[in-house]
């Protein structure tokens, strides 16, 4: 079966951005999955089984750091590994995205070439 | 820290990661503008220990370059994808900087940036802060980055 991915990002650029930059990196997933927040993502993972998740932090409605504290609640999800892509380079924002089970960050901007790197060990 | 330096090297970084563009920077203005026509402009604010803020005006005219740029596509009016891109270049800058000052012991978060355009309009800011307003040229047009700390 396919690689998906789920790309959380309430900007619409932004979301697009990664999604190219994803294929411009060589990792083709066969299904990309969008969400505006924290809580959107919840809602399609409720439906959908995906192999990794890119978040960003700032964001409307469920941040990523809410997220992450809602997604390790869960049995059914907690297990797959997310990636930070943010702005928020702070290392107290990504230590607590870190102690909250986030498997690496990217700092905004980025290069295909720092996806590939970052999410390459984890699919 | 120098302001003008961190603004600079953000914005410059920003355009050549993401929107393969050299963006120039000006010499810094001495006075801020505040009245805007047929442009965009990209707020984030800034909350906590210290407080401020940072916005991006552009004409429309180069908001709809460097957002075709951003989506590999033209864009031919100031439309949602606009708005979002330029909120999100915004959102970029501010995060750049915010690195450079949490360094310095500044401790703030951002907001989800806010976006004004029209054909005429003003913006105002704290009265009471340190202010930098920098000029950009990229190929396609002009843009201003202005940051602001309250004193």
């Amino acid at each position: 079966m396919g690689k998906k991915v789920l790309i959380i990002d309430d900007s619409n650029t932004m979301r697009k951005i990664v999604t190219r930059s994803l294929r411009q990196a060589g990792l083709d997933f066969d299904t990309i999955l969008e969400a505006g927040d924290g809580q959107a993502a919840l809602d399609v993972l409720a439906g959908e089984t995906v192999d990794i998740i890119l978040s960003d932090i700032n964001m409307p409605v469920m941040d990523g750091i809410e997220f992450l504290r809602q997604k390790q609640a869960d049995p059914k999800i907690k297990d797959i590994p997310v990636v930070m892509i943010t702005t928020e380079a702070g290392a107290d924002i990504l230590d607590e995205a870190k102690s909250l089970g986030a498997a690496g960050s990217i700092k905004k901007p980025f290069t295909p070439d720092q996806i590939q790197e970052t999410l390459g060990s984890l699919l | 820290m120098d302001l003008n330096n961190s603004i600079s090297q953000a914005t410059q970084e920003i355009f050549q990661t993401m929107l393969m563009m050299e963006a120039s920077p000006g010499q810094a203005l001495t006075e801020r503008a505040n009245g805007f026509v047929d442009s965009i402009s990209a707020i984030v604010g800034m909350a906590g220990a210290s407080k401020g803020m940072l916005a991006i005006h552009i004409p429309a005219s180069t908001a709809l370059v460097i957002t075709s740029s951003f989506l590999m596509m033209e864009v031919t009016e100031v439309d949602d994808d606009v708005k979002d891109a330029i909120g999100e270049l915004a959102n970029m800058v501010a995060g750049s900087i915010k690195a450079d000052l949490t360094e310095q012991g500044q401790d703030f978060k951002l907001s989800i940036p806010s976006v004004v355009c029209g054909t005429e309009y003003e913006i105002d800011c704290l009265t009471d802060s340190d202010g930098v307003i920098m000029p950009f040229s990229i190929e396609g047009g002009n843009f201003l980055v202005e940051f602001h700390l309250q004193k």
